[in-house]
């Protein structure tokens, strides 16, 4: 055996012990998770809606895919980019 | 009997999808005047239930550019990609690539990013079930023969390299933690898993996406480690595995048959370089 | 309320063993809310499409809920009223949901949404007429055929018609069941919001609905819009309570129809759970007062020993 697979074999063997001992402490708080049958995640991934039934009416502005003009407003703008934070500027088409 | 009259469903769609098109013919309000609006309703629902079906897919990078920036770019990914199949839940399978394109966002680097996690994490939700390796079944693995083991992991597990702090963002946002500045100065690399029932998004150290990808491969522990030092020198193995396990990412870890002559020998001796 | 036409004899019920109560439809988001309070619902429904994922809490959640209620499943994308053939692949995917959970009734609509390979995510519409109905029956046949069991079909809601249509709605659908076997959903607000919209009698076209093979009633909330010239347009939202109108029609057809399951849709905006259970409880008392049939009278004595 090459002294670099030697010395992997120690590495994985060390490691894997110091995990299992670290993981052992973790998992209580994980468990709490597991409850509920998943339902706690955010954002369903379930899509609820059936086809044919939203409330959007009948407003042509709905579809319409026209010229560009709308500017981030959420919670990028607490995210700072090395150009400051999340851009506010309409950005032309 | 007026065999004629199966109509021209392609005329309807065509209709459909492009809102600069007068309604299709044969079709009529009660009343006689055009039927623009009635119409309407039809192109509106396909329409607003996809954008609907995105806004719950990739809640998080609805939340960063706002509902209105959010609905404007789903509109537009709607109109050039229209679900393959009934099942919504696989719809936007090409969002994070089409973000990635998407001139009005290239200011937020990072969103394609987060719809890539997103998108892990709905494949994940979907994902066939599977019981992880027990901690005392791992435990119990000969230590001495764990870098020439090979894994097979979740099948809902799934790694994301970013030059972005993914993990973080998608976190402040899952929590309601207060948003203070983040800085987008360092990558982070995501690992998404199912064990049970709840979704898992762990970070890992640098190179840990490597190391996952090459376990995925059918590659030895050994091989994998190489694989990440290769990337990141100092790359941090114990702090791997321990996010692998708390996040239950093994089925089965099999180490290689003992070798001939082998079983005697002290541990970390087989020999065969 | 007095109706102008008799109560129809009931006849076996073939496509649904659901009992003559009130369902909801499933969200996951009142999971918890069901498992602790155990409701008086009479049944849930949910729409094959969200459970044909390989695993995960959508499986673990309805295989809790068939353990504790009756099962309708509501299939949204056959596109039994498509031009093209059926897609096979679905077709078998609503097959294998429909094996693993074994409901008490399996319901599509008279409606397309798919084009190719294009799914549309909506109920679109179709002319009714010859060419058309031998479409959608022999649609219906070759579902009923994999499936092995007949099927509710639904009627849509209807924003326009066709100049082509030779048949109304309700000849259309009596054809249908006719020639294919299957039988009928009654979607009373899809009958509102299509009289209303297209200017016909939403009570004639209750009391002309084939009730004899009424085996499920669908209600929901629709929403009020207008179109160019002012004239009122109703949209099938399912986003909000059900209307005093719809009520009102509901009751119509139970005295036609006797009790039958009704399920209550909001798949929009869904509401906190005790709004919706408290629709729910609503259409139980409108159930309530109508005499049950003999037939149905056996089944739901059978469904309360069973309960205990």
């Amino acid at each position: 055996m090459s002294d670099k697979k030697l010395c992997a074999a120690f590495a994985i063997a060390g490691a894997f012990a110091a995990a299992c001992s670290l993981a052992e402490t973790a998992k209580a708080a994980k468990a709490e998770q597991e409850k509920c049958f998943g339902v706690s995640l955010k954002g369903k991934n379930d899509c609820a809606a059936g086809p044919g039934t939203s409330c959007a009416g009948s407003s042509k502005m709905d579809y319409q895919g026209s010229a560009w003009k709308y500017v981030p407003k959420g919670t990028c703008t607490s995210i700072v980019t090395p150009k400051g934070k999340g851009s506010l500027e309409p950005i032309a088409n | 009997m007026t065999m004629s009259a199966d109509f021209d469903q392609g005329a309807f769609v065509r209709a459909l999808l492009d809102p600069e098109l007068p309604a299709p013919n044969g079709i009529d309000a009660r009343h006689g005047f055009p039927p623009e609006r009635r119409f309407a309703v039809y192109r509106n629902n396909v329409c607003v239930g996809l954008v609907d079906a995105l806004a719950e897919r990739f809640p998080i990078c609805r939340q960063l550019v706002g509902d209105e920036f959010f609905r404007a770019m789903a509109r537009c990914y709607v109109r050039e990609f229209l679900p393959r199949t009934p099942m919504l839940f696989e719809y936007g399978d090409g969002f994070a690539t089409f973000v990635s394109k998407f001139e009005p966002a290239r200011e937020l680097p990072y969103l394609a990013d987060v719809a890539w996690l997103e998108y892990a994490v709905g494949q994940a939700y979907h994902a066939e079930d599977a019981a992880p390796l027990p901690m005392d079944a791992i435990r119990a693995l000969p230590p001495d023969r764990l870098a020439d083991a090979t894994a097979v992991l979740h099948p809902s597990a799934h790694v994301i390299t970013s030059k972005y702090p993914i993990v973080s963002i998608w976190r402040r946002h899952m929590s309601d933690e207060d948003l203070s500045p983040l800085e987008l100065d360092h990558g982070e690399e995501a690992l998404v898993v199912r064990p049970q029932l709840a979704v898992n998004v762990a970070a890992l150290p640098i190179g840990g996406s490597a190391f996952v990808r090459a376990l995925e491969d059918g590659r030895t522990f050994g091989t994998a480690m190489d694989a990440a030092t290769r990337l990141v020198a100092e790359f941090d193995l114990t702090g791997c595995l321990q996010a692998l396990l708390v996040a239950k990412v093994f089925l089965s870890i099999s180490v290689t048959p003992e070798r001939q002559n082998a079983s005697r020998r002290g541990p970390l001796d087989h020999s065969g370089a | 309320m007095e109706t102008r036409s008799a109560p129809e004899p009931n006849r076996a019920r073939v496509a649904s063993s659901l009992p003559a109560r009130a369902g909801l439809g499933f969200k996951s988001a009142h999971f918890s809310d069901i498992e602790a309070s155990a409701p008086g619902i009479g049944f849930f429904e949910i729409h094959a499409e969200n459970y044909m994922g390989a695993g995960g809490p959508p499986h673990a959640q309805l295989t809790r809920l068939r353990r504790d209620f009756p099962l309708s499943i509501h299939g949204v994308g056959l596109s039994i009223g498509g031009a093209g053939r059926l897609d096979r692949d679905h077709l078998r995917r609503v097959k294998s949901v429909v094996e693993r959970y074994e409901p008490a009734a399996f319901s599509e609509h008279l409606a397309w949404s798919t084009q190719g390979a294009r799914f549309l995510n909506d109920l679109l519409p179709l002319p009714y007429n010859a060419a058309t109905l031998a479409h959608v029956a022999a649609h219906v046949d070759e579902i009923q055929a994999a499936l092995g069991r007949p099927i509710l079909l639904e009627n849509p809601a209807a924003y326009l018609r066709f100049r082509s249509s030779d048949y109304s709605e309700i000849e259309f659908l009596r054809e249908i069941v006719r020639r294919a076997g299957c039988r009928l959903l009654l979607d009373v607000t899809n009958a509102y919001v299509s009289a209303t919209n297209l200017g016909f009698s939403a009570e004639d076209y209750i009391d002309a609905f084939p009730m004899l093979y009424v085996e499920e009633i669908h209600l929901a909330g629709y929403a009020e819009d207008s179109d160019e010239i002012g004239d009122p347009l109703l949209i099938d939202a399912h986003c909000a309570p059900i209307q005093k109108e719809v009520w009102r029609l509901y009751d119509r057809a139970l005295a036609r129809r006797g009790p039958v399951a009704t399920l209550i849709e909001w798949d929009n905006e869904i509401p906190p759970w005790p709004l919706l259970s408290a629709q729910a409880a609503r259409a139980e008392r409108f159930l309530k007062k109508r005499p049950l049939a003999s037939e149905d009278r056996a089944e739901s004595e059978a469904l309360h020993d069973d309960v205990g």
